[in-house]
């Protein structure tokens, strides 16, 4: 009983949530000609998180599966509610966090639809930049990290370089970049790609050297070239250690990403959220923080996955 | 003609660690005639492992020969399988996945393929064919690593305690797994063992080896036909002249001498 209760709290703050929206009084009055009057754009997309948290509270019934997964989530989502509650109350409710710079949800998922097609191309614009020098950094640190572990004599060479210049913050370089290249875009890639190359190279390297010498040896028994050595011993047997790379890659791509884009190339989220600064288009700036959010969850998911696929074959990757 | 005959000469091996020599294997000869199992048995320290990986080729003889039917053996061969103390499965493919990938390797797969899914059937792995070692237990990793081996088809199967880690009901099963692969595929085995009912009651020959340096202190032939009963009185004497050999049955009444 007492557990159908905190399957039921996200359910009953989101609706808490939609009537405090609707019925509560607002700090100030708004006239049809304001930017920012409410709408019922917030209650809409409430009502969305209710009805799906309704639909799990039926299923929840029939299935354990979704009892149980509903059980485990509720008290966060719970929490993540009333923290949403409080920050409307806060800010339209209230006016009490210092307006017009706190702007309330309502008028955030508002900017998000009035500027969507900016939006859409900023996002593009960022993802392509993202994943175009995130490529090149992981292909390029992998191929490098799997010479320099391969190769005692690579290894040499790379070593020094990762590690000095490797301990540079990448964003340290970006007024190098600025100077050196005339395309600003060319230039975004060239840092992302440097960000990303470093700790995929370096942890490439210790997983090529941390293969158990075992393994070679039973390969060389059956005969396998040097080339199968790399490409079916080496490679495999550091997959978990080029994940860990490329996840740290990719969280210091997104940062050096943002950098870019806020300090120089004029395209993108980061670029939005500076042009929409200057014109005091507060909203804008927490639609485009908000975008930025799910755009690197949902990235660092889809990460995720693909490192969980790809090391099924360990059994305890979490 | 029939392949698989080991012959040392004069073995040295010699390893370098903190400036100092050590001697592994000291003026080693021996001759191991096709499609005989050997055991090797010693205590730690005695050169068996590296007399072993020096067969494979996995260790370079600091002097002396050893060829492999008239060839010097120089590098690692398809011909001469090792299967590790540690199962040494790839823990990334299947265990069908380690089997093909060691056939294509040693470019035996078209005359092989077919005998992947018998071997697996005997193994009793039929159902794990696409389980990932790390699902499987201890003496079915074993097991696997042991067929994976064999499936090349080498000439001589060398086996490094393969199966020392495992509990003593799964290792008599094993056992005699291991008899019958053998007497079917009639290559040459070479095992290492700490067990001496192991070595009895496998092998045709037990060559018995004796610590820093390692060198052999004694050749016993086991006349016995297969399969061997454990209970016999044959075996126990065998047994107990091994243990002596090896300094473990030595004139128990001293040690309670008042």
């Amino acid at each position: 009983m007492k557990k159908r209760l905190i399957c039921l709290l996200p359910l009953i703050i989101t609706i808490a949530i939609i009537l405090q929206y609707e019925f509560a009084p607002n700090f100030r009055t708004f006239t049809a000609l304001d930017r920012n009057a409410p709408t019922h754009v917030f209650s809409i997309f409430m009502g969305f998180f209710a009805a799906g948290f309704a639909v799990w509270n039926v299923l929840s019934v029939f299935s354990q599966k979704a009892f149980d997964a509903l059980r485990k989530k509720a008290p966060i989502y719970t929490v993540a509610l009333v923290l949403l509650l409080m920050y409307d109350i806060l800010t339209l409710t209230m006016g009490f966090l210092p307006q017009p710079f706190v702007p309330w949800p309502d008028a955030i998922l508002n900017a998000i639809i009035r500027d969507r097609e900016i939006l859409q191309l900023s996002l593009f614009h960022s993802l392509r930049l993202l994943f175009t020098g995130y490529g090149i950094g992981v292909v390029a640190g992998v191929l490098t990290g799997v010479a320099a572990g391969w190769s005692s004599r690579v290894c040499y060479w790379v070593q020094p370089v990762v590690k000095v210049f490797g301990a540079i913050p990448p964003v340290t370089w970006l007024p190098i970049i600025l100077v050196l290249f005339t395309n600003l875009f060319v230039g975004a890639v060239t840092l992302i790609a440097l960000a990303v190359w470093f700790p995929v190279t370096s942890t490439t390297m210790n997983g090529v050297l941390s293969v158990p010498k075992i393994n070679f040896e039973a390969a060389s028994t059956f005969g396998v070239t040097k080339f199968g050595m790399i490409f079916n011993i080496a490679i495999p047997a550091s997959m978990p250690f080029i994940f860990q790379g490329l996840a740290q890659g990719m969280s210091i791509a997104c940062t050096a990403l943002l950098i870019a884009e806020m300090m120089g190339v004029t395209a993108g989220l980061g670029w939005y959220i500076n042009w929409q600064r200057g014109w005091a288009e507060f909203a804008g700036m927490y639609a485009a923080v908000l975008i930025i959010a799910v755009t690197f969850f949902a990235v660092n998911a889809v990460l995720n996955l693909l490192r969980r696929y790809a090391l099924h074959w360990k059994g305890d990757v979490v | 003609m029939k392949k698989g005959r080991i012959r040392i000469w004069d073995l040295n091996k010699t390893f370098t660690e903190n400036n100092e020599e050590l001697c592994a294997i000291e003026n080693l000869t021996l001759r191991i005639g096709t499609g005989e199992f050997v055991s090797i048995v010693g205590t730690s320290g005695c050169g068996k492992s590296t007399l072993l990986r020096i067969i494979a080729g996995l260790e370079k003889p600091t002097r002396g020969m050893v060829t492999c039917d008239g060839i010097d053996i120089t590098a690692p061969s398809p011909n001469r399988g090792l299967v590790f103390q540690e199962h040494a499965l790839f823990p990334w493919m299947t265990i069908r996945k380690n089997i093909v990938f060691a056939l294509k390797s040693s470019g035996r797969y078209s005359k092989y393929a077919d005998t992947i899914t018998p071997l697996l059937e005997k193994a009793g792995l039929a159902e794990f064919a696409n389980a990932y070692p790390h699902q499987l237990s201890g003496g079915m990793r074993q097991r696997a690593a042991v067929i994976r081996s064999l499936a090349v088809s080498p000439d001589v199967l060398l086996l490094d305690e393969p199966l020392g880690a495992l509990d003593s009901f799964t290792r008599m099963l094993l056992q005699d797994e291991l008899i019958r692969l053998w007497q079917e595929r009639q290559n040459t085995m070479i095992m290492i063992t700490h067990d001496v009912d192991e070595a009895v009651y496998l092998s045709n020959r037990i060559i018995v080896m004796s610590p820093r340096p390692g060198r052999i202190t004694e050749i016993v032939n086991v006349p016995m036909s297969y399969p061997r009963n454990r209970a016999s009185s044959e075996f126990s004497n065998l047994r107990t002249r091994l243990l002596k050999q090896l300094n473990f049955a030595a004139d128990v009444e001293q040690d309670y001498y008042l």
